[in-house]
């Protein structure tokens, strides 16, 4: 969390005067240094240690998921009948299932449909809502009365509900085709996420002077839009976006619990949570390893989130 | 006051049929149709076209709409198509297994967060405060049904059947059926490791909320006009700056009793409870039309009527805000 520099107590108005001014040689001297706000930004997020944790998380899960095939001792897949339920062991380093499969191994293949639908699922909402949020909040009137409505219309909805009716729509099945079906839906249920904090942003800028410079020019609506709006934007969409694959890494999780994700063989964390819960009671520790692997990598996320969020815009707090 | 609670009752119609319609079409495009498992294994396409038949199905989908519609407002909410049941009995019937649920798993993360949030805003930065805000970012990043998990392993299994791990008992005189357990101890047994595992994660997020709001507002002036008077800690904590720092906050539990009526479907379905959630998604999955609308329409209903509560309770915490 950044500490606020607003004067903390009443005090006489002199000595608020006196802060603002110590405030403004700060900026002043931070000016000289000629950092960009993007330098400014990276100065920030490397002093955070959380940030720097997160970012630690994240990058050695995708470094997993990348390398899964060479890191996973065995196949997730292929199952073996004389070892079920083994223990943790020097063959088995986290043992095996109800199937003898190695848990190690599909833990590790399991990181990719985690963070391939967290991170896709995010974009795709991005590259909707954004555009939707834009054109709603530059145009306003009957245009962003009816974007905006839908918005609230998808947004009425608990996500959880909605999402499992778009997976029973689109009937979950394994594979490629089965990941994308599950980012689609999760895909579909943020996008108004993004249509509304874009288009308050753009209300926002779009009364500022420049705007107004840009239009007396002669600069075409799509450009002002993409090159002198958008940018101005960029921080908050940034964040909501990093968070915003932590959540998504949830839904699928739980989607996949609920056995409305990727479906088998297909290895998800979600998945092998909900089907080792029935033998719970004599090997905990099936559930336990698919549960922890979820619960870092959304922590990852979430912590190089919030870094990104005190880094970017230290007044969204 | 009385005007605009008739104003947001009559708003709220639009979105209840917006939500129920969209249901209603989502769900007519679904692949297979009710019908199929209705006839099982005696499956003849005769039967199949005579049964659709029998239920309207044939009909076109926005006239099966207005069907449903015009039954509903007759107070008939329709009737299973698989087991005939009526569908508004077996949401009343589940209904109080739910709301128990969620309301208990609110006063869990009502309890963890104002006494996280307040140690964590007055003692900022000091090894309390950085607790409080590591568990609640741990808390923000486990899914219920992995805490759930957890409640399970510690006090179902390894305390040896401590807590029951599924089921449900009533509490007395809320029994729905003929036949059905009904104890205190057993009703609370039952819903403790639920209501947790529901809570947790909302206890976390409302402790980094109202943390941060509680942070803006014990800097503002009348605090330290109030501080200044003389007046103990106590009643500034409690009654100035809590009660206005908890305006964002109730905004936000009330946006967040969509996700906790999601998160019964989970955890109802792990902790195998009688709720509206393992109802929804068992009707969801097995295209029970009529009890797929039933379960839309009191879950949309829910969502809009706890909201207008929510609204409602900020002319309490902010005698400022009056709706004319």
């Amino acid at each position: 969390m950044t500490t606020e520099r607003r004067p903390i107590s009443g005090g006489s108005v002199g000595e608020a005067d006196l802060r603002s001014a110590r405030d403004t040689t700060w900026t002043g001297a931070r000016a000289k240094r000629s950092e960009t706000p993007l330098a400014q930004a990276i100065h920030r997020l490397r002093k955070s240690t959380t940030a720097l944790i997160g970012a630690g998380i994240v990058v050695a899960l995708v470094l997993v998921a990348i390398f899964a095939d060479a890191l996973a001792p065995q196949s997730p897949t292929t199952s073996d009948q004389m070892q079920t339920f083994q223990r943790p062991s020097r063959d088995h380093v986290l043992g095996t299932d109800q199937l003898g499969r190695d848990m190690l191994s599909r833990i590790i293949h399991g990181s990719r449909i985690s963070l391939a639908v967290g991170v896709s699922s995010v974009l795709l909402a991005l590259f909707v809502g954004v555009p939707f949020g834009m054109i709603a909040g530059f145009y306003g009137g009957r245009t962003d009365t009816v974007i905006m409505r839908i918005m609230d219309l998808i947004l009425a909805f608990p996500i959880y509900l909605l999402a499992i009716i778009l997976m029973v729509m689109f009937t979950p099945t394994a594979g490629l085709i089965g990941t994308m079906k599950v980012t689609g839906a999760i895909a579909i249920v943020r996008i108004p996420i993004y249509a509304r904090l874009v288009r308050g942003s753009v209300l926002s800028i779009k009364e500022k002077e420049f705007i107004e410079a840009c239009r007396a020019l002669g600069v075409r609506d799509w450009s002002i839009l993409f090159r002198h709006v958008l940018p101005n934007c960029l921080a908050p969409i940034i964040v909501t976006t990093t968070l915003g694959i932590a959540t998504s890494i949830i839904v699928e999780a739980t989607l996949s619990f609920l056995g409305l994700g990727t479906q088998p063989p297909t290895p998800s964390w979600g998945w092998d949570l909900k089907a080792n819960i029935a033998f719970i009671q004599a090997n905990a520790w099936l559930s336990l390893f698919p549960g922890l692997a979820i619960f870092v990598t959304v922590l990852g996320f979430n912590l190089f989130g919030d870094g990104l969020r005190d880094a970017l815009d230290p007044r969204l707090k | 006051m009385r005007t605009y609670i008739l104003r947001r009752l009559i708003q709220i119609v639009p979105t209840v049929l917006g939500i129920t319609f969209i249901v209603f079409l989502m769900m007519r495009s679904v692949p297979g149709d009710p019908v199929v498992s209705l006839l099982g294994d005696a499956y003849t396409e005769e039967d199949a076209i005579k049964a659709r038949a029998e239920y309207g199905l044939t009909k076109p989908i926005v006239v099966q709409y207005f069907i449903w519609l015009g039954k509903l407002l007759r107070g008939d909410w329709g009737a299973s198509i698989l087991s005939g049941r009526p569908v508004l009995q077996d949401v009343l019937i589940r209904l109080p297994v739910t709301l128990e649920l969620i309301v208990l798993s609110m006063g869990v993360a009502l309890v963890i967060a104002i006494p996280a949030a307040i140690i964590g805003a007055l003692r900022q930065n000091t090894w309390a405060d950085y607790t409080a805000t590591s568990i609640a970012m741990v808390g923000v990043s486990i899914p219920e049904f992995f805490i759930g998990v957890l409640l399970l392993l510690v006090f179902s299994i390894g305390l040896g059947g401590f807590l029951p791990s599924s089921g449900w008992i009533y509490l007395p005189g809320t029994c729905p059926t003929m036949v059905c357990g009904s104890s205190i101890w057993g009703n609370v047994t039952h819903v403790m490791m639920p209501a947790f595992a529901l809570g947790v994660g909302r206890a976390a997020l409302l402790t980094r909320l109202l943390r941060a709001s509680m942070l803006e507002v014990i800097r503002t002036e009348y605090v330290t006009t109030a501080r200044a008077k003389g007046l103990a800690e106590r009643p500034v904590v409690f009654k100035h700056a809590l009660k206005t720092a908890l305006l964002p906050t109730v905004t936000v539990m009330g946006l967040q009793v969509g996700f906790l009526i999601g998160g019964a479907i989970v955890v109802e379905t792990l902790f195998a409870m009688p709720g509206l959630g393992t109802f929804g998604i068992d009707a969801i999955i097995s295209r029970d039309y009529q009890q797929v609308q039933g379960f839309a329409l009191i879950t949309a209903l829910a969502f809009v009527v706890i909201n207008l509560l929510v609204d409602l309770t900020y002319t309490f915490l902010d005698p400022r805000i009056r709706y004319g």
